[in-house]
């Protein structure tokens, strides 16, 4: 029984099939990460389309749902990114952005992290938050952007990243420590302090 | 401000990278004594995974995920995308 249901698992099934079968999983999978009905919603369904377009390639190497969702993480990256291109044009302190800017010649901290005053469970639910995240992605190289959404919102293992980006794993943990150095300080910088109650050194 | 044997620079690196990794463990226990001393430090690890937990996926339990579904609405209008696009090719 195991076997035929794998078996018609692998081999490609109609695409008319597609939304019923997989919409729901797709759609969620995209929610929870977007957190916007309508964006999850045309994400999916660009999703549906590009695998409409490349169907006669997929050879049925891993099972369909695999393949869907694939695509999927493609074009939530996509998503991230051209809000990223959206938001360039706005008007933004410039930040630091090698972590070696952060520490004097000693190692120690210059720019000190501020406490954050937040509750975790609000900011989820907060659409500006999400707009000054996406401002603040906007700010790094496409590289460090692709790493971090990659890692951190599609929830990606590092050695996948690797492979997506065609780097090595230390290479990638440098790219997400600067990505995360920086930001933090963006976050911190236009939501969660007010400067004024900055400790400088 | 000497922090036993790692300074908060090499710290913060390590910090981010135990999110990705698991370290040896002289790191861990390095990391460990730096932060009961550096408050900064200290603030920069909460950070990083405070930012985990508000930007990664948001995961409610599992019936309330399940009940989040395509809208008929959406379904009936890719449906119909597909369909022409497909009459489009063939």
């Amino acid at each position: 029984m195991n076997n035929i249901r794998s078996i018609s698992e692998k081999s490609p099934v109609n695409p008319d099939k597609w939304v019923g079968r997989y919409g729901d999983y797709l759609y969620r999978y995209t929610l929870v990460r977007v957190r916007d009905v309508a964006a999850a919603e045309d994400i999916v369904q660009e999703t549906f389309l590009a695998a409409l377009n490349s169907y006669k390639n997929y050879q049925g190497r891993s099972s369909e749902k695999t393949w869907l969702t694939g695509i999927l993480k493609h074009k939530i990256v996509d998503y991230f990114r051209n809000k990223t291109k959206e938001a360039l044009y706005h008007d933004t302190n410039t930040l630091s952005f090698a972590p070696e800017d952060f520490f004097n010649r000693k190692g120690q901290w210059k720019i000190r992290p501020v406490k954050w005053n937040a509750d975790p469970q609000k900011l989820i639910e907060q659409q500006e938050f999400m707009k000054v995240l996406h401002d603040c992605l906007s700010q790094l190289s496409q590289r460090h952007a692709n790493a971090f959404i990659l890692r951190e919102i599609i929830g990606e293992k590092v050695k996948e990243i690797c492979k997506t980006l065609d780097i090595t794993p230390t290479n990638c943990w440098v790219i997400l420590y600067r990505a995360r150095m920086y930001l933090r300080r963006c976050l911190e910088k236009s939501w969660f302090t007010d400067e004024t109650y900055e400790e400088t050194s | 401000m000497n922090h036993w044997m790692f300074n908060c620079r090499k710290v913060t690196r390590m910090v981010s990278d135990s999110l990705d990794h698991k370290l040896p463990l002289y790191q861990r226990f390095g990391i460990r004594i730096h932060l009961m001393m550096c408050k900064f430090c200290s603030r920069y690890r909460d950070q990083l995974l405070l930012m985990r937990k508000i930007i990664g996926p948001k995961m409610d339990k599992k019936e309330t995920n399940l009940s989040i579904k395509l809208s008929s609405k959406a379904r009936e209008r890719i449906k119909r995308l597909m369909q022409n696009n497909r009459n489009e090719v063939s």
